[in-house]
């Protein structure tokens, strides 16, 4: 069966990332007809609402009931913003960047719906510092589209003004965090902020925000031309629409794949990805970035939706699949993933602080064969002291749900570490690399 | 309803302000102020919610954790919040007790001591530090980390007055704020993120200013503290007593605190929402250093041929009042340190005298501030001109004196005020019977007579704006001092006795 | 504009600056795409003097702009070498390779481990985080271009030709 498909069907043409080829494919139709043909934007966020597009940033929530919380205008006349958060930065995402690359007017038509669907006039694009080619190919289809009089003080000749600027990240996780976002466009430390106050009614510069990721506005044009009809009529019910998974880790064919949420993740590993690499059995596997936490290989049939997920256990999420193979060591990626929730922790919440470096200690001790029985229940204890909702915001989360799914799942493994004072994948790898050739599995 | 442009409304009976919300906190009802957050009310009805992050002087920013309570608003389900962030809403019910919320805390508790080191037994705030506290009241005497605790600078001078333990940092960001919020010139900032964070200056460049001092009161641990408080003392083993700053007519309202009843070792500022809030420069912090080396004067002298005998504090005042009688029209110079109760006595003296009643007025100096510090140095000038004192230059005082034969000078600092030299230069012919702290090396001396200092007596200052400032005894003065009060009422009452001027 | 900013940041760059504060309702928003052209400008790194100018630029003090740039890992607040040989050792480049893709890359340059510079100054090698190519792990990111689904030999080839190394 093969899935419908819209995300990337532009993305195979030649020179995909201009105005031309965007065009020729249809591009900016949708945003000239809801201009000339008056909609208002009531009208258009109400199509967005009906549509049930769900957040492609991790969260997964509503987005017309999102962009329902910016005032009215009449009500509070301050200036607004829309920040397109383009920080990417998820360990195992990199789907964001398919379309910055490939479809960057893709994203500046959805920014330009959007914008006019919450009466905004102005939209940031936060793209992680290290994303230069992305960075560049959306800058550069904003000066096209401006020359073309696509973004400016008349869109399309229309009475909708929207001015869309370019700004750079400097590499830390946390400032893809809606608040983190926005404290980092001001020119400050990336802290997120308490809520509330929200960011419809306190964001940049204390003004109505709304921060959207970059494939949540890239499904806006369609959903318009197209019709909430069209875009239930893929996915699930609760979450409608089609995802950019991607996959990576130890599989034959890496990838990001567009496809219908819902879709089964051994679907996408065994007939996107070619299954589990070089032959191996699958021994574990994140179904939407670290911060969903690793599930065991007998959890592959889920649904890659976020309400299945959700009952899990787990989570969506970003979507980015993960997966270990059986030599791999689930305590030595724990180990990996602590560590970077060390890194990028503001430090702000004592328990985040202390708790993400706690945690980074305590993996790497038992990988590394310093481990202890009672660290195992100690996990726990830390990760259900660090969350959830005892924090300003969710990376506490995000270091405590992996940590719960490795006690839940794996206990096995994390035991075998202590009693062998060490890692047994790597003393069964040395073990292979010991032995003579041909016996080699 | 007429009642409501006044801010109040009647309601079956019971009258409730507008500015008042009605909350239930650990189950008792009580009326708490609806522009303060939740952590404000709570004590201010005496709950003790831990805070670190929270100062009320600074910008709320709900990071520490650690007042963390349990709040149940209408029909939602009671969650866990930050007491610090949350505003009081009508009809809340708090419950600081839960079993949740205590959890929620001790959780939090942990966390912030597992890498904090074990330094009480040599921390200058053992004692009152708000985590040793809280880690006592909760009786949380061991974690459960057996990690390596990280290691940073520990003797880090930040300048003159601070000293920063990085270790011993919870990186609360209130010294940070301090700086943003108060004295509107960030100095410190956090550097790096998470677990790797440190509070620094740029470039390691020490301090400025005059407000440092407050980091050390603000610091609710050992981490920033006071270099020439370091060791000095534990500070249960200082007695504190209210008072007030004396070096600039803010009057800030201040705690002196005393070790063995002898040696002032601090001095902190006290809340007072009218005068200073939270806090004190460092000129006034630090005032007391200074007075705790000076050479007092103890007990009274009478001069002559070169020397100065000590004497019976009765026969100095007879020997005083001989020598102001016999003199016409004797200059009457007080100091502007006087209480308004001092005064009181020295204006009813300079009427016996048939003399004016003046002050020595310092000049401005260039310490004034947007702040605190007013730049006019003495605390008591305006209460001072509300008796009836009038200002005097030093120069003019000093002329008057050297023409007089005979001067008074009554009270703190008045000869340094007036200028020591000059005294030291003046004509034989006058005689100066001198009130001061201090022994002022002059020929012209006859009679001196020791006082009490700000620490040593009580009475009234009144401030720039009228604010009237109590001063106590915090200690007592060197031995043979009596209150300057007595002194001078005994003196007036030999000078009216004789009856001597019609 | 007084003397330090002028002095330390080019006439240039200083332009390119006036033009990008306007880009928004406050002049400090600017402040992190600025710490990137001095960065890149101004010989890889932040000195003391350069933060010192853009607090000036920006009106903020020194510290504000220090503690500012010393939040994002992508500033380098110490000298690095000529070349930036960034690898990722998050999760999808952990399993595919980028332990053994540091390993050679210390060797190739000689830095002692990463997070060093060479003896030479030609490389500082860094640890980084998730790069966002996990589809194509592993990678690295040399002076600002991503080179992905890398070999050690690869790798080696990479930075044996750049800038002449050894």
């Amino acid at each position: 069966m093969t899935y419908p498909t819209y995300l990337l069907d532009r993305t195979g043409a030649k020179d995909s990332h201009t105005l031309e080829a965007y065009e020729k494919a249809g591009g900016y139709a949708t945003l000239r007809r809801v201009l000339r043909e008056g909609w208002s934007p009531e009208q258009v966020l109400q199509r967005v609402k009906d549509s049930g597009l769900r957040g492609r940033g991790g969260a997964g929530f509503p987005t017309g009931l999102k962009w329902s919380f910016m005032p009215d205008p009449a009500k509070d006349p301050r200036e607004r913003y829309l920040a397109v958060n383009a920080d990417e930065s998820e360990p195992g995402t990199c789907k964001d960047r398919v379309l910055m690359q490939d479809d960057p007017h893709g994203l500046v038509e959805g920014i330009l719906l959007a914008c006019f669907a919450m009466r905004v006039r102005t939209a940031y694009v936060y793209v992680r510092g290290e994303f230069r080619l992305a960075y560049d190919r959306v800058a550069a289809a904003i000066e096209e589209a401006r020359a073309a009089g696509i973004v400016g003080a008349k869109v399309c000749g229309a009475a909708f003004a929207c001015e869309i600027w370019m700004h750079k990240g400097a590499g830390a996780y946390i400032c893809g965090e809606e608040t983190g976002l926005m404290e980092s466009l001001e020119g400050k430390r990336g802290h997120p902020r308490p809520k509330p106050p929200f960011p419809a009614g306190s964001g940049l510069w204390g003004q109505p925000t709304t921060v959207n990721n970059v494939e949540t506005l890239f499904n806006v044009p369609f959903i318009v031309e197209r019709g909430p009809d069209w875009f239930k009529s893929m996915g699930t019910a609760k979450s409608p629409g089609n995802v950019l998974i991607g996959i990576s880790g130890h599989v034959e064919r890496p990838g990001v794949y567009e496809l219908p949420l819902g879709i089964p993740a051994r679907e996408v590993l065994e007939r996107y990805a070619g299954g589990v690499w070089k032959g191996r059995a699958l021994q574990a596997w994140f179904p939407g970035g670290s911060s969903t936490g690793l599930l065991p290989a007998s959890t592959i049939d889920l649904a890659m939706d976020h309400d299945s997920l959700r009952e899990a256990g787990s989570m969506l999420g970003t979507g980015a699949i993960v997966v270990l193979d059986e030599t791999a060591c689930v305590v030595e990626a724990m180990r990996c993933i602590a560590r970077f929730y060390e890194h990028e922790s503001c430090g702000q919440c004592s328990q985040c602080r202390e708790g993400t470096q706690w945690l980074h200690q305590i993996f790497e001790r038992i990988e590394l064969g310093a481990g202890r029985m009672e660290d195992i229940e100690l996990l726990s204890s830390l990760a259900s002291g660090m969350a959830p909702g005892k924090t300003i915001c969710a990376l506490a989360d995000a270091a405590a749900i992996p940590t719960h799914s490795v006690v839940r799942h794996f206990r096995r493994e994390l035991e075998e570490h202590v009693r062998l004072g060490g890692c047994p994948a790597k003393h069964a790898a040395r073990k292979r690399t010991a032995e003579p050739a041909g016996s080699m599995a | 309803m007429p009642g409501e442009a006044r801010g109040q409304e009647t309601n079956g009976g019971a009258r409730r302000e507008h500015g008042v919300t009605k909350i239930v906190l650990d189950g008792r009802e009580v009326e708490v102020d609806p522009k303060q957050p939740l952590i404000r009310a709570c004590h201010e009805q005496d709950v003790d919610v831990p805070m670190y992050c929270y100062h009320p002087g600074l910008t709320p920013v709900g990071s520490c954790r650690i007042c963390q309570v349990e709040v149940k608003q209408g029909e939602l389900p009671p969650r866990v919040v930050v007491a610090c962030r949350t505003p009081v809403a009508e009809g809340m019910i708090v419950n600081t007790e839960s079993p949740k919320a205590h959890a929620a805390r001790r959780e939090c508790l942990e966390f912030l001591l597992k890498n904090h080191p074990l330094d009480c037994p040599i921390c200058d705030k053992a004692g009152e530090c708000d985590l040793q506290d809280f880690a006592f009241a909760e009786q949380q005497g061991e974690g459960r980390s057996v990690e390596p605790r990280r290691k940073l600078e520990k003797r880090k001078s930040l300048g003159d007055v601070i000293v920063l333990d990085e270790e011993r940092c919870i990186l609360c960001s209130r010294c940070v704020r301090f700086f943003e919020d108060v004295t509107h010139k960030p100095q410190l900032t956090v550097a790096g993120l998470g677990s790797h964070s440190i509070i620094t200056t740029f470039l390691d460049r020490p301090l400025e200013g005059n407000y440092q001092g407050n980091l050390a009161d603000i610091c609710p641990v050992g981490a920033l503290t006071l270099q020439n408080f370091r060791f000095q003392a534990r500070v249960w083993n200082l007695s504190k007593q209210f008072s007030t700053c004396g070096e600039c007519s803010r009057g800030c309202s201040i705690t002196v605190e005393v070790l063995r009843n002898r040696e002032v070792k601090r001095l902190r500022p006290r809340y007072n929402p009218e005068v200073n809030k939270w806090w004190m420069c460092d000129t006034g912090r630090f005032s007391f250093e200074p007075l705790e080396q000076e050479e007092r004067l103890e007990g009274a002298r009478i001069h002559g041929g070169g020397r100065a005998q000590p004497a019976e504090l009765e026969v100095a005042l007879d020997e005083a009042a001989d020598c102001l009688r016999v003199h016409r029209k004797p200059v009457v110079v007080v100091s502007p340190w006087l209480t308004v109760e001092e005064g009181a006595a020295a204006k009813a003296l300079c009427e016996a005298l048939e003399t004016d009643a003046v002050f020595v007025s310092p000049d401005p100096n260039e310490l004034k501030d947007d702040l605190l510090h007013t730049g006019d140095p003495c605390p008591n000038r305006r209460g001072l001109s509300e008796l009836g004192f009038s200002p005097v230059a030093a120069d003019d005082a000093c002329t008057a004196i050297s023409e007089a034969e005979s001067a008074l000078l009554v009270g703190e600092r008045v000869c340094d005020l007036l200028g020591r030299e000059r005294l030291a230069s003046l004509p034989d012919e006058v005689r100066l019977v001198v009130l001061d702290t201090r022994p002022l090396e002059a020929p012209a001396v006859t009679v001196s007579v020791g006082i009490p200092n700000a620490f040593e007596r009580e009475g009234t200052w009144v401030n720039l704006d009228g604010h009237r400032g109590r001063i106590s005894v915090a200690r007592p003065a060197p031995a043979g001092v009596a209150p300057l009060t007595r002194t001078l009422e005994r003196l007036r009452e030999r000078l009216v006795a004789e009856g001597a001027r019609s | 504009m007084t003397t330090q900013a002028v002095t330390v940041l080019t006439a240039a760059l200083v332009e390119e600056l006036e033009e990008l504060v306007t880009h928004y309702p406050e002049r400090r928003a600017a402040l992190i795409p600025a710490l990137h052209r001095c960065q890149e400008e101004l010989g890889g790194w932040l000195s003391p003097e350069i933060l010192e100018a853009c607090a000036e630029f920006f009106g903020l003090e020194p510290v504000e702009a220090f503690g500012v740039a010393s939040f994002y890992p992508m500033f380098h607040l110490r000298p690095v070498g000529q070349h930036v040989v960034a690898v990722c050792h998050n999760i999808s480049c952990m399993l595919r390779g980028a332990e053994e893709l540091l390993e050679r890359a210390c060797a190739v340059t000689g830095c002692a481990q990463p997070g060093a510079t060479s003896p030479d100054g030609k490389f500082t090698v860094l640890r980084v985080e998730c790069q966002g190519t996990c589809v194509n792990a592993p990678m690295l990111d040399l002076d600002g271009t991503f080179h992905e689904n890398l070999t050690p030999e690869a790798l080696e080839r990479l930075l044996r030709s750049t800038g002449g190394a050894a």
